[in-house]
């Protein structure tokens, strides 16, 4: 069986999924003997940037006109094109307040100096070109891009979890930190996949993994203003890492 | 005779994460520019900040990079207990410290064996030195393992840590979780000690040599230290951390979307160098014995060093875990809950050593302790003059060369600083 050929690309983010990929030490040298790696800047020099890929795993937002330009270009050579983490599958945190302009952002940062610079809010990949598929996560689990490779290399589609980061919670027996201690816990909003990782460790849900399909986000904010927060630092909140999901937005826009 | 004209141009280098480029410009005998250019996209993460509360900063700002993010969470929790006065306890100070200790390891396991390494012996990467040399490849990717499972174990994951919080930590770890990672770091100890032969044995050229100021934090601690309490220049300057701006003295350049800095004038340079050319004379044990063999005990103006000076540290870092973890046991570990955080407008800083050099926070909060300022100096940012002025001191010297082995050297100096894993490596183009 030939090899998958494959580019691991990154938009602008904090290169976080690259890095969770050379984090899989173990695996690593067996990836290489099932994937035909052609681009992945972070590790290696010698990259092919013209040649057609089976699957290309895209991480970061997209903040550029020239990143706009270069996903294209992936997307044009790529089979499949996999979305790596929360900024390319929701915009991450550099989304949380694109309605503020760029040029007061950038001002308050490099002051008039930094005119040059060109800046457009942050998106994820799926604003530009199709996305066959995300893996969501700030970062990404390790466990769940190997499943994925594993999935990939024998031709199937991988299969995520649809359902809420509060699921894992309770499977794990831990004690509730949204009703039992009043913490704001986006848990019941956030999709599944991380084992409720900081749940585990006491620390309330931040939602790096963004919404769950059809989440109530509504009932969610009830529940916490019912707890004592206010409306300013729930919005805050919700908008840390997915700003631009459709849900968030559309809940949004109705207050 | 129409004037020889020669241009370097190399894409993929960054702010802290990311693209930026070198360009360097020859006509006959002289260079006419070098230039470190930042092209990564900029997230504006230091304004988004304004308006959150508190508790809300160190998970937003740990995103600025995901390979420091240990050490960019726990200077952020320091900034913030700076600015409300608030004490945490011995035991939260070792875990801490343990955490970076930890994130420490991996980052130079991975820029030494993956990323430096392949340049020295002339490959392409990690993957393509496997096929020669696995031995190296895997002890490498033994140690960045090592890294990882410190800042798993305590941090609550490798990248962006999820347990360390205000005032303490989610869950403390156990003695067993600490004992069982002691022994880890003494299988890693004798490993990364082995692997030091192979590197004392790798040829360091030295077209890069440039005098070089140094800067590092400095205490009045015995130890040899990643934390401390004031900046120190080889020059023999020193300041508060609270003065930070004037060191950092940031001016923004037109080719980089990261700001420049200079001290008295001059370019200096972070990271383990200069740690090591600062406060080398408090290393003990293999540390101190690695030091000396790799020829770090006296001054040195090569760049290249800087990956020898990573080396040292790697052993420091995994010898100094397996004390911080004595020392834990020792006091007997307490299930202590985070302390209390009480608000208030008021100013924090604080700056800790990050793999790549003194990294800074500090942030100035409202009486509801809502962020109304925040400001973050990454090393990356403090290096990219003296990164400038070693290129220029490189293109004077191989002048002669062929474009293609100046590039090669350049983008040698270049990745010698570290200057953050997406930057590390990147695709050369000539224009």
């Amino acid at each position: 069986m030939a090899k998958l050929k494959i580019g691991i690309f990154g938009m602008t983010g904090c290169a976080g999924e690259q890095i969770v990929i050379l984090n899989c030490e173990d695996q690593l040298m067996d990836i290489l003997k099932i994937l035909d790696i052609r681009s992945f800047h972070t590790a290696m020099s010698k990259n092919d940037e013209v040649c057609d890929l089976d699957i290309a795993f895209v991480e970061g937002a997209v903040l550029q006109p020239e990143e706009e330009v270069l996903l294209k270009e992936i997307r044009e050579r790529s089979v499949l094109l996999i979305a790596l983490g929360t900024c390319a599958v929701w915009g991450g945190v550099a989304a949380m307040k694109n309605e503020v302009s760029r040029e007061k952002l950038r001002d308050q940062i490099y002051g008039a100096a930094g005119r040059m610079f060109k800046s457009i809010p942050a998106q994820p990949l799926c604003s530009f070109v199709k996305v066959d598929f995300s893996i969501s996560g700030c970062p990404i689990e390790k466990e769940e891009f190997l499943q994925a490779v594993a999935s990939l290399v024998h031709g199937d589609i991988p299969v995520l979890p649809k359902y809420a980061v509060c699921t894992e919670c309770k499977t794990n027996e831990n004690i509730c930190l949204l009703l039992e201690k009043g913490e704001l816990c986006l848990g019941p909003i956030t999709v599944a996949g991380c084992s409720a990782r900081c749940l585990s460790y006491g620390i309330p849900c931040s939602g790096c993994r963004g919404p769950v399909e059809e989440a109530n986000i509504a009932s969610e904010v009830d529940i916490l203003k019912e707890k004592g927060f206010t409306l300013k630092d729930i919005h805050n909140r919700l908008r840390t890492f997915s700003a631009p999901a459709e849900v968030l937005q559309t809940y949004l826009a109705k207050r | 005779m129409k004037k020889m004209k020669k241009s370097v141009v190399v894409d993929h280098l960054c702010r802290v994460e990311g693209q930026g480029g070198i360009s360097v410009s020859i006509e006959g005998r002289r260079v006419t520019r070098v230039e470190m250019n930042i092209f990564e996209g900029t997230r504006f993460l230091e304004a988004l900040v304004v308006g959150r509360l508190y508790n809300e900063v160190p998970p937003i700002l740990s995103r600025i990079c995901a390979i420091c993010s240990a050490v960019h969470t726990v200077t952020s929790l320091m900034a913030v207990e700076d600015a409300f006065d608030t004490r945490i306890s011995p035991q939260t100070k070792l875990l801490r410290e343990l955490m970076i200790q930890g994130g420490n390891i991996e980052s130079h396991a991975l820029h030494l064996f993956c990323l430096a390494i392949p340049d020295f012996l002339g490959y392409s990467g990690a993957f393509t030195l496997a096929g020669d040399h696995p031995q190296e490849v895997k002890t490498g990717l033994r140690l960045k393992k090592l890294g990882n499972t410190v800042q798993e174990m305590v941090g609550g994951r490798a990248v962006h840590p999820v347990n360390a919080v205000l005032g303490g930590f989610g869950t403390v770890p156990t003695r067993e979780t600490l004992l069982t990672l002691k022994e880890e770091l003494m299988k890693g100890l004798e490993e990364a000690l082995a692997a030091t032969e192979f590197i004392a044995g790798l040829e360091i050229p030295n077209f890069c040599q440039s005098p070089t100021v140094y800067a590092a934090l400095d205490s009045s601690g015995k130890e040899y230290s990643l934390f401390g309490d004031r900046i120190t220049f080889s020059s023999g300057a020193s300041k508060e951390i609270k003065s930070y701006k004037e060191v950092c003295n940031e001016t923004v350049v037109p080719h980089s979307h990261a700001k420049h800095s200079r001290f008295e004038g001059k370019p200096f340079m972070v990271g383990a160098l200069a740690r090591v050319m600062i406060n080398g004379h408090k290393l003990d044990f293999e540390a101190r014995k690695t030091k000396e063999k790799f020829g770090l005990d006296s001054p040195s103006d090569n760049i290249l060093h800087n990956n020898t000076a990573q080396a040292v540290e790697l052993i420091y870092s995994i010898e100094r875990s397996i004390r911080i973890i004595d020392e834990l046991v020792e006091r007997e570990i307490r299930d202590e809950k985070p302390v209390k955080i009480r608000p208030k407008g008021a100013q924090g800083t604080a700056a800790v050593e990050a793999p790549r050099g003194t990294l800074y926070h500090s942030y100035t909060f409202d009486n509801q302790g809502r962020v109304t300022i925040a400001d973050v100096v990454t090393p990356t940012a403090q290096n990219l003059a003296n990164i400038e002025k070693d290129f220029r001191a490189s293109a004077e010297r191989l002048i002669e060369e062929g474009e293609d082995s100046l590039q090669a050297k350049l983008e040698m100096v270049a990745r010698a600083y570290d200057p953050c894993i997406s930057c590390s490596v990147h695709v050369v183009r000539l224009r």
